[in-house]
């Protein structure tokens, strides 16, 4: 596989990029509260270290291999931190909230049935039967993460949820690089692979430059400390905890009250 | 340009629109909330006569919260509940309130996030009173709203009393000024 200069600067700098949010995540504790995301960015380290020894002294077979098998476990993982950011947000007490569990189910059914029917209608001209599949799950994973983080976004405004300044943060950066994707992914359905992957290869690197924007914006934003709230005094404390008990008696006794 | 090629990006294009529109939408409307002053949301709590709340409410439960057992209770007559409440656009006053009162809590917990459970517990009731409110509308539709309408609306009372009294008890531990605000209002 040839590699133009470019190819090797995104190469780098993606490296760097990630090594940085790496140690910034281990650094302020924040990979304790974002484990799957952490797992992504250290799975995009070693992604890059396996695949740049490969290229060099392995074969195209082992390269092919490992691209793939890490490929899909980075799309998983990305499902993983989608999962990670809705936990945050929908389970404020360690439960899911029960009023939008519903909700959120049937987006997510209804999330998955359209990215399904935007890939099947995706018809790339390619040469290889691979490379269709690749542009299909690529359009299939964009569409979908584009869908679940809107789908979260209004979820959880109409429930009343508030976002965790992090996980806000987490949430932005990967959405708008998920919609952008699409974009990105219908433009490369368009052209295709099949005379000039030129024209593919441009929209990669546009593709890369995104992810790396979002990749600094993450670097800075996890960096930095959410706002700090204001100390409760303890009396405060004693008479919340009271509250909380004569609410949690309060809610049994409505859902035993009569219904029609 | 083949036509499968173009109802692809027809697809896409859509999708998109449909997508950015969606989150548009809902981030100004959590922008507008979270930039919403104490004053501005006193402001949107729509009119609702507190005694005949508590009325309906103490018809169903006593004054320490619990489900009354006496052979007093419940003997509100639907009709009767209609008229006190306001018919269906007096729930919804109720339900419009009620989703004030989640925004409120949102407030008090951008300051406190130690009064996380509480301001859930609020925006729990405040969503069931929503979903005790679309009830009626279903039976609304349904020409059924006349056997569906006492319990629907006394329940959906019944929990709006109760998140007054708990939101006053969350504000009590904050601001008294905010505590007079929200007395008067509610």
């Amino acid at each position: 596989m040839h590699l133009t200069g470019l190819d090797l600067l995104f190469w780098a700098v993606g490296f760097a990029g990630h090594v940085i949010l790496l140690l910034v995540l281990l650094a302020r504790h924040r990979a304790r509260t974002f484990p799957i995301f952490t797992t992504l960015i250290g799975l995009d380290i070693v992604r890059t270290i396996a695949l740049a020894l490969i290229q060099q002294y392995g074969t195209r077979a082992g390269y092919f291999y490992t691209y793939w098998f890490l490929a899909i476990l980075d799309v998983a993982l990305q499902f993983g931190v989608v999962y990670e950011m809705t936990s945050r947000v929908f389970r404020p007490l360690g439960k899911w909230a029960s009023d939008v569990r519903h909700g959120l189910m049937w987006w997510i059914i209804g999330s998955i049935a359209v990215a399904a029917g935007l890939s099947w209608l995706a018809s790339p001209p390619t040469r290889l039967w691979m490379q269709t599949v690749m542009i299909k799950g690529n359009i299939f994973s964009a569409a979908l993460l584009s869908e679940l983080f809107v789908g979260m976004i209004a979820l959880s405004v109409t429930a009343g949820l508030p976002w965790k300044t992090h996980v806000a943060r987490i949430s932005q950066g990967l959405g708008v690089y998920s919609v952008l994707t699409v974009v990105l992914e219908a433009a490369r359905t368009y052209f295709g692979l099949r005379t000039n992957s030129q024209i593919y290869d441009d929209l990669s690197h546009v593709r890369m430059g995104v992810y790396l924007l979002c990749v600094t914006y993450w670097i800075i934003m996890l960096w930095r400390d959410a706002p700090r709230g204001r100390e409760m005094t303890e009396g405060m404390r004693r008479q919340l905890a009271a509250i909380n008990t004569g609410a949690a008696l309060d809610l049994q006794k409505l859902r035993s009250r009569r219904q029609p | 340009m083949k036509a499968e090629v173009g109802h692809f990006l027809l697809a896409v294009g859509l999708l998109l629109a449909v997508l950015v529109g969606i989150a548009g939408y809902y981030y100004r409307r959590s922008r507008r909330t979270s930039r919403t002053s104490w004053e501005q949301l006193l402001g949107q709590l729509a009119y609702v006569d507190r005694n005949c709340v508590e009325r309906i409410a103490l018809d169903a439960i006593d004054e320490s919260g619990q489900r009354r057992k006496d052979e007093a209770a419940m003997e509100l007559e639907p009709d009767e509940i209609w008229q006190l409440i306001g018919g269906l656009k007096g729930v919804e006053a109720v339900e419009r309130n009620s989703l004030v009162f989640i925004d409120m809590a949102f407030y008090l917990q951008r300051w406190y996030p130690q009064a996380l459970v509480t301001a859930e517990e609020l925006r729990l009731n405040a969503r069931e009173i929503e979903w005790q409110v679309s009830r009626l509308r279903s039976a609304e539709k349904t020409g059924k709203l006349a056997i569906s309408f006492a319990s629907y609306a006394q329940n959906a009372v019944v929990t709006y009393y109760i998140m007054t009294r708990r939101l006053l008890a969350l504000y009590e531990l904050g601001d008294l000024s905010m505590l007079v605000d929200l007395q008067k209002s509610i």
